[in-house]
């Protein structure tokens, strides 16, 4: 990779990268240093990733480091942002958004990122696998077991919000 | 792929999730037309994908690798604009010096990493120079007497032996050949082998052992040979093999007595006062003596760190 195709990826990928973690952690600075040592590992095994490649390596490391940082502060989750299924409601679409957010946020930080790669960046099972660590039958059955839970809490939501 | 009761709850996830293909997508819209009490299902499902939000990283650019970097034409230009007191005609001038592009002027050129390269040096020479202070000085008196030349033979016990240089081990040449240069005039080469205990002595005599030095000559009658004169041609002291040699024994002490030179300095290593020279430099003995032991405990503090 050249040093261009490496900056190339910090316009391209950082936004997403920076998205996946901080939605995962919920905490902008530590999200921040995150992405920062993904694209300096990045930047120092240029030699050796291919720029087709750098997207998922960039995610594959994130992901790695916000584990290792999830088990140093076991941070997750936020006992505060804890999902509160009958709030009052004052824009539907925003509000439903907001409860979805903590829903997802009460996943497990495997559904929780499974469900994040999947939906802001449109990885297949297969890539999700690749940067997980998990083979594809996992991912699409922690993710499908994700699905159903966040079904249930939205379902739980709705009734009040109608 | 076949929808019905059991498995459309898995085919919807895997459609909402874009895992089938186009033609199995097609199916699945066709089921729920044809089944609307699905549509809720489908919905439901849908509710929890997340829709796409824009979020940006602050510092992007701040990890972008950087390939500019100042020049000396461009500091100089930068740094000209900054004083206002320079006439134009000076200015042109600097700006003439700048135009070759390239190296960035460092201040005094020297890395963190060479001044720490130099500390060491320095303080190996300082160790080092403190190992020599503790040694005490050859004394060069038996051999720079220029008329007496110890030539030991240390495979013969026998007081009578007597050697020509030209059988002698190249261990004697070697002897021979450092010593004979000091000689002016010498025609004939006594040799007369001592014994074995003797020779260990001047040896050490010889080399550095100051407390050897103190007692041999009080202590030991000692043998030696002599070489009394050299062709006043003789320049190569390899050739000393094929000198004739004529053996006679002189004692050592008589020697000394005779000729009036000073045997050995007596050096008192523990002497707080004595200095050590490193080139120009004289470096106090006592306060290095305290550097070496603070390093040598030091080295062994970690020693015993590691047990």
């Amino acid at each position: 990779m050249t040093d261009k195709a490496y900056n190339d990826c910090v316009d391209n990928f950082a936004d997403g990268v920076y998205r996946f973690i901080v939605k995962n952690i919920r905490h902008t600075e530590d999200a921040q240093d995150i992405v920062q040592s993904a694209f300096e590992k990045l930047w120092i095994n240029r030699e050796q990733v291919l720029p087709e490649k750098a997207k998922s390596y960039l995610f594959t490391v994130a992901y790695h480091q916000m584990i290792d940082h999830i088990r140093k502060t076991n941070k997750m989750p936020l006992s505060e942002d804890t999902f509160i299924p009958h709030q009052q409601i004052t824009q539907a679409d925003e509000e439903l958004k907001q409860v979805l957010m903590r829903a997802i946020n009460e996943l497990n930080p495997i559904q929780k990122s499974l469900v994040l790669l999947k939906d802001y960046e449109g990885y297949s099972y297969q890539e999700i696998g690749e940067i997980m660590h998990l083979s594809e039958s996992q991912v699409k059955v922690y993710l499908h077991r994700a699905r159903l839970i966040l079904k249930n809490k939205l379902s739980a939501y709705a009734p009040t919000a109608s | 792929m076949q929808l019905n009761e059991s498995t459309y709850e898995t085919i919807f996830l895997l459609y909402i999730d874009k895992e089938l293909s186009p033609k199995e997508g097609l199916e699945v819209e066709a089921f729920i037309a044809d089944n609307p009490s699905y549509a809720l299902e489908m919905e439901a499902l849908q509710a929890t994908v997340l829709s796409s939000e824009k979020i940006q990283y602050p510092f992007k650019e701040n990890l972008k690798h950087q390939d500019w970097e100042p020049t000396y034409s461009t500091i100089i230009k930068e740094d000209l604009q900054a004083i206002p007191g320079l006439s134009t005609s000076f200015k042109n001038t600097l700006k003439k010096d700048a135009t070759t592009e390239g190296i960035i002027l460092k201040p005094f050129g020297f890395s963190q990493q060479k001044f720490t390269y130099a500390a060491i040096a320095a303080c190996l020479m300082v160790f080092l120079g403190y190992q020599q202070l503790t040694k005490a000085p050859v004394s060069n008196s038996i051999a720079a007497n220029k008329t007496t030349l110890v030539v030991p033979n240390t495979n013969s016990t026998k007081p009578s032996d007597e050697i020509g240089l030209s059988n002698a081990s190249p261990e004697k040449f070697a002897k021979v050949n450092v010593l004979v240069p000091k000689i002016n005039q010498v025609q004939k080469l006594n040799v007369q082998a001592v014994n074995a205990k003797n020779i260990q002595r001047i040896n050490l005599l010889q080399k550095e052992s100051i407390a050897m030095a103190e007692t041999a000559p009080a202590n030991i009658s000692i043998n030696q040979n002599v070489i009394t004169k050299l062709p006043s041609n003789y320049n190569n002291p390899i050739s000393v093999n094929a000198i004739p040699i004529i053996i006679t024994s002189i004692d050592i002490e008589t020697a000394i007595e005779e000729h009036g030179q000073i045997s050995y300095e007596v050096i008192d290593t523990e002497d707080p006062n004595r200095s050590i020279f490193i080139a120009n430099f004289e470096i106090d003995g006592n306060k290095l003596r305290g550097l070496k032991r603070k390093v040598t405990s030091l080295f062994k503090n970690n020693k015993s760190d590691r047990k």
